[in-house]
Protein backbone atom coordinates (compact mmCIF):
# COMPACT_ATOMS: atom_id res chain seq x y z
CA UNK A 1 0.00 0.00 0.00
CA UNK A 2 1.38 3.62 -0.85
CA UNK A 3 2.03 5.93 2.15
CA UNK A 4 0.76 9.30 2.63
CA UNK A 5 2.93 11.41 1.41
CA UNK A 6 3.15 14.00 4.60
CA UNK A 7 4.50 17.57 4.28
CA UNK A 8 4.44 20.59 5.47
CA UNK A 9 2.06 23.46 4.41
CA UNK A 10 4.00 26.23 2.51
CA UNK A 11 3.97 29.66 3.72
CA UNK A 12 1.91 30.44 -0.15
CA UNK A 13 -0.62 27.87 1.09
CA UNK A 14 -1.04 29.37 4.70
CA UNK A 15 -1.49 32.49 3.70
CA UNK A 16 -3.52 31.64 0.69
CA UNK A 17 -5.99 29.53 3.72
CA UNK A 18 -5.96 32.47 5.78
CA UNK A 19 -6.74 34.58 2.93
CA UNK A 20 -9.34 32.61 1.70
CA UNK A 21 -11.11 33.20 5.15
CA UNK A 22 -11.53 36.51 5.04
CA UNK A 23 -13.34 36.72 1.96
CA UNK A 24 -17.29 37.25 3.36
CA UNK A 25 -18.93 35.86 0.32
CA UNK A 26 -16.39 32.91 -0.28
CA UNK A 27 -18.95 30.20 0.65
CA UNK A 28 -21.54 31.66 -1.72
CA UNK A 29 -18.94 32.52 -3.98
CA UNK A 30 -17.86 28.72 -4.28
CA UNK A 31 -21.59 27.01 -4.20
CA UNK A 32 -21.76 29.20 -7.64
CA UNK A 33 -18.72 27.96 -9.18
CA UNK A 34 -19.63 24.77 -8.38
CA UNK A 35 -23.15 25.27 -9.67
CA UNK A 36 -24.16 28.40 -12.24
CA UNK A 37 -27.65 28.25 -10.85
CA UNK A 38 -26.39 29.39 -7.44
CA UNK A 39 -25.09 32.58 -8.98
CA UNK A 40 -28.30 34.14 -7.77
CA UNK A 41 -27.57 34.32 -4.82
CA UNK A 42 -24.35 36.90 -5.09
CA UNK A 43 -27.01 38.40 -7.63
CA UNK A 44 -29.58 38.81 -5.36
CA UNK A 45 -27.14 40.59 -2.84
CA UNK A 46 -25.34 43.15 -4.65
CA UNK A 47 -27.79 43.85 -7.39
CA UNK A 48 -28.86 46.93 -5.74
CA UNK A 49 -25.34 48.44 -4.73
CA UNK A 50 -24.63 47.81 -8.63
CA UNK A 51 -27.99 49.16 -9.86
CA UNK A 52 -27.11 52.30 -7.46
CA UNK A 53 -23.71 52.92 -8.16
CA UNK A 54 -24.62 52.60 -11.95
CA UNK A 55 -27.71 54.77 -11.38
CA UNK A 56 -25.62 57.80 -9.86
CA UNK A 57 -22.81 57.41 -11.70
CA UNK A 58 -25.14 57.83 -15.20
CA UNK A 59 -27.88 59.78 -13.92
CA UNK A 60 -30.29 57.55 -16.01
CA UNK A 61 -32.82 54.67 -15.04
CA UNK A 62 -32.45 52.65 -18.30
CA UNK A 63 -28.72 53.33 -18.57
CA UNK A 64 -28.24 52.00 -15.08
CA UNK A 65 -30.37 48.70 -15.78
CA UNK A 66 -27.90 48.35 -18.91
CA UNK A 67 -24.74 48.68 -16.89
CA UNK A 68 -26.28 46.27 -14.13
CA UNK A 69 -26.68 44.01 -16.68
CA UNK A 70 -24.14 43.76 -18.42
CA UNK A 71 -22.26 43.65 -15.16
CA UNK A 72 -23.64 40.72 -13.42
CA UNK A 73 -23.27 38.75 -17.13
CA UNK A 74 -19.68 39.09 -17.23
CA UNK A 75 -19.62 38.14 -13.73
CA UNK A 76 -21.51 35.11 -14.05
CA UNK A 77 -19.15 34.42 -16.92
CA UNK A 78 -16.39 35.50 -15.59
CA UNK A 79 -16.38 33.70 -12.60
CA UNK A 80 -14.60 30.47 -13.13
CA UNK A 81 -11.53 33.35 -13.35
CA UNK A 82 -12.11 35.23 -9.94
CA UNK A 83 -8.99 34.71 -7.48
CA UNK A 84 -9.34 35.68 -3.90
CA UNK A 85 -7.19 38.28 -2.93
CA UNK A 86 -7.79 39.83 0.34
CA UNK A 87 -5.42 41.61 2.63
CA UNK A 88 -5.25 40.57 6.09
CA UNK A 89 -5.43 44.55 6.61
CA UNK A 90 -8.94 44.42 4.46
CA UNK A 91 -10.78 43.39 7.72
CA UNK A 92 -13.07 40.27 8.44
CA UNK A 93 -15.48 42.13 6.39
CA UNK A 94 -13.69 42.40 3.73
CA UNK A 95 -15.05 40.79 0.42
CA UNK A 96 -12.97 40.42 -2.61
CA UNK A 97 -15.84 39.11 -4.61
CA UNK A 98 -17.00 42.57 -4.15
CA UNK A 99 -14.50 44.76 -4.88
CA UNK A 100 -14.39 41.70 -8.24
CA UNK A 101 -17.52 43.09 -9.04
CA UNK A 102 -17.07 46.83 -8.82
CA UNK A 103 -14.27 46.95 -10.78
CA UNK A 104 -16.05 45.10 -13.73
CA UNK A 105 -19.30 47.83 -13.04
CA UNK A 106 -17.15 50.32 -12.88
CA UNK A 107 -15.06 49.39 -16.94
CA UNK A 108 -18.89 48.69 -17.91
CA UNK A 109 -19.87 52.05 -17.00
CA UNK A 110 -17.07 54.24 -18.09
CA UNK A 111 -17.47 52.05 -21.27
CA UNK A 112 -21.62 53.63 -21.17
CA UNK A 113 -20.30 57.16 -20.35
CA UNK A 114 -17.68 56.89 -23.20
CA UNK A 115 -20.44 55.65 -25.80
CA UNK A 116 -22.57 58.87 -24.72
CA UNK A 117 -20.13 61.29 -24.41
CA UNK A 118 -22.04 63.22 -27.33
CA UNK A 119 -24.95 63.13 -25.08
CA UNK A 120 -25.58 65.54 -21.73
CA UNK A 121 -26.29 63.64 -18.42
CA UNK A 122 -29.88 63.22 -17.62
CA UNK A 123 -30.98 64.46 -14.22
CA UNK A 124 -32.11 61.40 -11.26
CA UNK A 125 -35.72 62.30 -12.14
CA UNK A 126 -36.24 58.75 -10.63
CA UNK A 127 -35.83 59.61 -6.88
CA UNK A 128 -38.68 61.29 -6.90
CA UNK A 129 -40.12 57.83 -6.65
CA UNK A 130 -38.28 57.20 -3.34
CA UNK A 131 -39.87 58.46 -0.37
CA UNK A 132 -43.00 55.96 -0.55
CA UNK A 133 -44.43 57.46 2.69
CA UNK A 134 -47.99 58.94 2.69
CA UNK A 135 -46.42 62.66 3.98
CA UNK A 136 -46.30 64.88 1.03
CA UNK A 137 -43.75 67.40 2.76
CA UNK A 138 -41.43 64.70 3.83
CA UNK A 139 -41.15 63.32 0.36
CA UNK A 140 -40.94 66.82 -1.15
CA UNK A 141 -38.31 67.66 1.62
CA UNK A 142 -36.32 64.10 0.89
CA UNK A 143 -36.46 64.84 -2.94
CA UNK A 144 -35.30 68.13 -2.67
CA UNK A 145 -32.51 66.84 -0.09
CA UNK A 146 -31.38 64.38 -2.97
CA UNK A 147 -31.47 66.46 -5.46
CA UNK A 148 -29.22 68.95 -3.66
CA UNK A 149 -26.63 66.16 -2.77
CA UNK A 150 -26.68 65.00 -6.08
CA UNK A 151 -26.35 68.20 -7.92
CA UNK A 152 -23.72 68.47 -5.05
CA UNK A 153 -21.88 65.87 -6.47
CA UNK A 154 -22.44 66.07 -10.10
CA UNK A 155 -20.04 68.95 -10.24
CA UNK A 156 -17.42 67.23 -8.51
CA UNK A 157 -14.32 66.02 -11.06
CA UNK A 158 -14.89 62.41 -12.15
CA UNK A 159 -12.31 60.53 -9.71
CA UNK A 160 -13.69 62.23 -6.54
CA UNK A 161 -17.22 61.49 -7.48
CA UNK A 162 -16.89 58.12 -7.78
CA UNK A 163 -15.18 57.89 -5.15
CA UNK A 164 -17.78 59.58 -3.13
CA UNK A 165 -20.82 57.27 -4.73
CA UNK A 166 -18.68 54.19 -3.28
CA UNK A 167 -18.09 55.37 -0.01
CA UNK A 168 -21.52 57.17 0.94
CA UNK A 169 -24.15 54.99 -1.79
CA UNK A 170 -22.43 51.76 -1.56
CA UNK A 171 -21.17 52.36 2.21
CA UNK A 172 -17.48 50.32 0.41
CA UNK A 173 -14.68 50.84 2.66
CA UNK A 174 -11.86 52.87 1.72
CA UNK A 175 -9.19 49.98 1.15
CA UNK A 176 -12.63 48.52 -1.20
CA UNK A 177 -12.61 51.88 -2.82
CA UNK A 178 -8.67 51.96 -3.32
CA UNK A 179 -8.51 48.59 -4.82
CA UNK A 180 -11.73 49.50 -7.02
CA UNK A 181 -10.27 52.07 -8.76
CA UNK A 182 -6.67 51.23 -8.42
CA UNK A 183 -5.51 53.64 -6.10
CA UNK A 184 -3.64 53.63 -2.56
CA UNK A 185 -5.96 54.13 0.27
CA UNK A 186 -4.53 57.73 1.04
CA UNK A 187 -5.55 58.89 -2.25
CA UNK A 188 -8.85 57.57 -2.11
CA UNK A 189 -8.85 59.50 1.25
CA UNK A 190 -7.97 62.77 -0.14
CA UNK A 191 -10.04 62.37 -3.12
CA UNK A 192 -12.65 61.87 -0.43
CA UNK A 193 -11.71 65.02 1.72
CA UNK A 194 -11.86 67.40 -0.76
CA UNK A 195 -14.73 66.13 -1.91
CA UNK A 196 -16.39 66.85 1.01
CA UNK A 197 -14.75 70.29 1.07
CA UNK A 198 -16.24 71.14 -2.50
CA UNK A 199 -19.50 70.00 -1.51
CA UNK A 200 -19.57 71.73 1.98
CA UNK A 201 -18.49 74.81 -0.01
CA UNK A 202 -21.14 74.66 -2.43
CA UNK A 203 -23.79 74.09 0.35
CA UNK A 204 -22.09 77.54 1.80
CA UNK A 205 -22.39 79.20 -1.36
CA UNK A 206 -25.39 78.27 -1.54
CA UNK A 207 -27.21 80.03 1.23
CA UNK B 1 2.58 71.92 -3.28
CA UNK B 2 5.04 71.85 -0.69
CA UNK B 3 5.39 68.94 1.73
CA UNK B 4 4.04 70.36 4.73
CA UNK B 5 0.68 70.91 3.67
CA UNK B 6 0.62 67.19 1.61
CA UNK B 7 1.01 65.95 4.89
CA UNK B 8 -1.34 68.40 6.35
CA UNK B 9 -3.83 67.47 4.14
CA UNK B 10 -3.16 63.71 4.67
CA UNK B 11 -3.73 64.10 8.20
CA UNK B 12 -6.79 66.04 7.64
CA UNK B 13 -8.27 63.04 5.51
CA UNK B 14 -7.19 60.54 7.46
CA UNK B 15 -9.51 61.95 10.29
CA UNK B 16 -12.41 62.46 7.83
CA UNK B 17 -12.04 59.06 6.68
CA UNK B 18 -12.39 58.19 10.67
CA UNK B 19 -15.27 60.74 11.10
CA UNK B 20 -16.68 58.92 8.52
CA UNK B 21 -16.68 55.18 9.47
CA UNK B 22 -18.51 56.60 12.87
CA UNK B 23 -21.00 58.25 10.58
CA UNK B 24 -21.91 55.26 8.29
CA UNK B 25 -21.07 52.42 10.91
CA UNK B 26 -24.24 54.44 12.90
CA UNK B 27 -22.24 55.63 15.54
CA UNK B 28 -24.22 58.31 17.36
CA UNK B 29 -23.21 60.98 15.15
CA UNK B 30 -22.65 63.84 18.12
CA UNK B 31 -18.44 63.30 17.65
CA UNK B 32 -16.12 65.34 19.06
CA UNK B 33 -16.09 68.47 17.03
CA UNK B 34 -12.48 68.64 16.80
CA UNK B 35 -12.69 65.54 14.89
CA UNK B 36 -13.06 66.81 11.06
CA UNK B 37 -13.41 70.44 10.11
CA UNK B 38 -17.07 71.74 10.80
CA UNK B 39 -18.15 72.10 6.76
CA UNK B 40 -17.02 69.00 6.25
CA UNK B 41 -19.21 67.11 8.65
CA UNK B 42 -22.09 68.86 8.06
CA UNK B 43 -21.21 68.03 3.69
CA UNK B 44 -20.70 64.40 5.23
CA UNK B 45 -23.80 64.40 7.50
CA UNK B 46 -25.86 66.02 4.11
CA UNK B 47 -24.29 63.35 1.20
CA UNK B 48 -25.24 60.22 3.88
CA UNK B 49 -28.79 61.67 4.02
CA UNK B 50 -29.42 63.11 0.53
CA UNK B 51 -27.40 59.93 -1.75
CA UNK B 52 -30.07 57.06 -0.81
CA UNK B 53 -29.21 53.53 -2.29
CA UNK B 54 -31.54 52.96 -5.13
CA UNK B 55 -33.10 49.76 -5.77
CA UNK B 56 -33.94 48.63 -9.03
CA UNK B 57 -37.59 48.07 -9.86
CA UNK B 58 -38.52 44.57 -8.73
CA UNK B 59 -39.54 43.44 -12.60
CA UNK B 60 -36.39 44.29 -13.52
CA UNK B 61 -35.01 42.02 -10.83
CA UNK B 62 -36.40 39.09 -11.58
CA UNK B 63 -36.20 39.40 -15.80
CA UNK B 64 -32.19 39.87 -14.84
CA UNK B 65 -32.51 37.21 -12.60
CA UNK B 66 -33.89 34.77 -15.20
CA UNK B 67 -31.66 35.54 -17.85
CA UNK B 68 -28.71 34.60 -15.83
CA UNK B 69 -30.33 31.54 -14.77
CA UNK B 70 -30.44 30.82 -18.33
CA UNK B 71 -27.04 31.43 -18.61
CA UNK B 72 -25.91 29.57 -15.64
CA UNK B 73 -28.33 26.47 -16.75
CA UNK B 74 -26.21 26.99 -20.44
CA UNK B 75 -22.69 26.53 -18.16
CA UNK B 76 -23.66 23.97 -16.52
CA UNK B 77 -22.78 21.31 -18.75
CA UNK B 78 -18.90 22.31 -18.87
CA UNK B 79 -19.02 22.16 -15.22
CA UNK B 80 -20.44 19.16 -15.29
CA UNK B 81 -17.09 17.74 -16.92
CA UNK B 82 -16.35 16.39 -13.25
CA UNK B 83 -19.72 14.41 -12.98
CA UNK B 84 -21.93 17.61 -10.77
CA UNK B 85 -24.69 19.02 -12.11
CA UNK B 86 -25.13 16.99 -15.11
CA UNK B 87 -27.66 17.88 -17.57
CA UNK B 88 -28.50 15.67 -20.70
CA UNK B 89 -27.64 16.69 -23.80
CA UNK B 90 -30.21 17.94 -26.14
CA UNK B 91 -30.54 15.80 -29.42
CA UNK B 92 -31.46 17.21 -33.01
CA UNK B 93 -33.19 15.08 -35.38
CA UNK B 94 -31.23 14.32 -38.12
CA UNK B 95 -32.52 16.31 -41.22
CA UNK B 96 -34.47 14.21 -43.48
CA UNK B 97 -35.51 17.29 -45.60
CA UNK B 98 -32.41 19.73 -46.40
CA UNK B 99 -34.80 22.71 -46.25
CA UNK B 100 -35.50 21.73 -42.72
CA UNK B 101 -33.60 24.09 -40.38
CA UNK B 102 -31.40 21.61 -38.00
CA UNK B 103 -31.43 24.61 -35.12
CA UNK B 104 -35.34 24.32 -35.35
CA UNK B 105 -36.26 22.21 -32.24
CA UNK B 106 -39.67 21.03 -34.10
CA UNK B 107 -39.43 20.89 -37.63
CA UNK B 108 -42.55 18.80 -37.80
CA UNK B 109 -44.60 21.61 -36.01
CA UNK B 110 -45.94 22.69 -39.43
CA UNK B 111 -46.70 19.19 -40.70
CA UNK B 112 -45.51 16.10 -41.54
CA UNK B 113 -42.40 15.91 -42.92
CA UNK B 114 -41.90 13.06 -45.75
CA UNK B 115 -38.58 12.01 -46.52
CA UNK B 116 -37.95 12.32 -50.26
CA UNK B 117 -34.83 10.01 -50.20
CA UNK B 118 -33.06 7.98 -48.12
CA UNK B 119 -30.49 9.67 -45.85
CA UNK B 120 -26.99 8.71 -46.74
CA UNK B 121 -25.27 7.82 -42.77
CA UNK B 122 -21.48 7.59 -42.68
CA UNK B 123 -20.23 5.35 -39.97
CA UNK B 124 -24.06 4.75 -39.18
CA UNK B 125 -26.20 1.33 -39.07
CA UNK B 126 -26.39 1.00 -43.01
CA UNK B 127 -22.99 1.05 -43.57
CA UNK B 128 -22.02 -1.89 -41.30
CA UNK B 129 -24.84 -4.04 -42.98
CA UNK B 130 -22.81 -3.23 -46.42
CA UNK B 131 -19.12 -4.06 -44.64
CA UNK B 132 -20.75 -7.26 -43.39
CA UNK B 133 -21.73 -8.56 -47.05
CA UNK B 134 -18.66 -7.52 -48.47
CA UNK B 135 -17.07 -9.26 -46.07
CA UNK B 136 -18.99 -12.42 -46.42
CA UNK B 137 -18.29 -12.24 -50.10
CA UNK B 138 -14.35 -12.34 -49.74
CA UNK B 139 -14.59 -15.16 -47.26
CA UNK B 140 -16.40 -17.24 -49.92
CA UNK B 141 -13.96 -16.70 -52.68
CA UNK B 142 -10.87 -17.11 -50.23
CA UNK B 143 -12.12 -19.96 -49.11
CA UNK B 144 -12.91 -21.29 -52.66
CA UNK B 145 -9.27 -20.76 -54.08
CA UNK B 146 -6.72 -22.40 -53.79
CA UNK B 147 -4.15 -20.91 -51.02
CA UNK B 148 -0.50 -20.66 -52.36
CA UNK B 149 1.15 -20.74 -48.94
CA UNK B 150 1.61 -24.14 -47.72
CA UNK B 151 1.22 -23.27 -43.87
CA UNK B 152 -2.12 -22.15 -44.86
CA UNK B 153 -3.04 -25.59 -46.63
CA UNK B 154 -2.11 -27.29 -44.01
CA UNK B 155 -4.40 -25.34 -42.16
CA UNK B 156 -7.15 -25.90 -44.17
CA UNK B 157 -7.00 -29.99 -44.70
CA UNK B 158 -6.84 -29.88 -40.87
CA UNK B 159 -10.19 -27.99 -40.41
CA UNK B 160 -11.46 -30.02 -43.07
CA UNK B 161 -10.81 -33.36 -41.48
CA UNK B 162 -12.28 -32.31 -38.34
CA UNK B 163 -15.21 -30.96 -40.74
CA UNK B 164 -16.03 -34.30 -41.44
CA UNK B 165 -15.50 -36.04 -37.90
CA UNK B 166 -19.38 -36.57 -35.92
CA UNK B 167 -19.89 -33.96 -33.52
CA UNK B 168 -20.38 -34.56 -29.75
CA UNK B 169 -19.47 -37.47 -27.33
CA UNK B 170 -19.48 -40.66 -27.65
CA UNK B 171 -20.63 -42.62 -24.36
Amino acid sequence: MARPVLRRASAAETTRSRIARLDADRALVEAARRDPERFDALYRKYVAQVYSYAYYELGDHHDAEDATERTFVSALIALPRFEERARPEDGTGASTFRIWLFRIARNVVANRRRDRRRHPVATLDALAGLADGVDVEARVSQRVEADAAWSAVARLPSDRRRAVILRFVDELSTAEIAEILGRSEGAVRVLIHRALRSVARDLGGGR
Amino acid sequence: MTFPSRDAIEVEALRTDRYLEALLGGVPTAIDAGTTDGGVAVAAAHLTSGLVRVHPSFRFEDRLASRLADLAAAMRLPVAAGGEGAVAPSILPFPLDPEVDPADPSPAADGPVEPRRRPVLIGGAVASAALSIAGAAYVAWRLGRPPADPMARAVRTVHQQRAGRPSGRIV
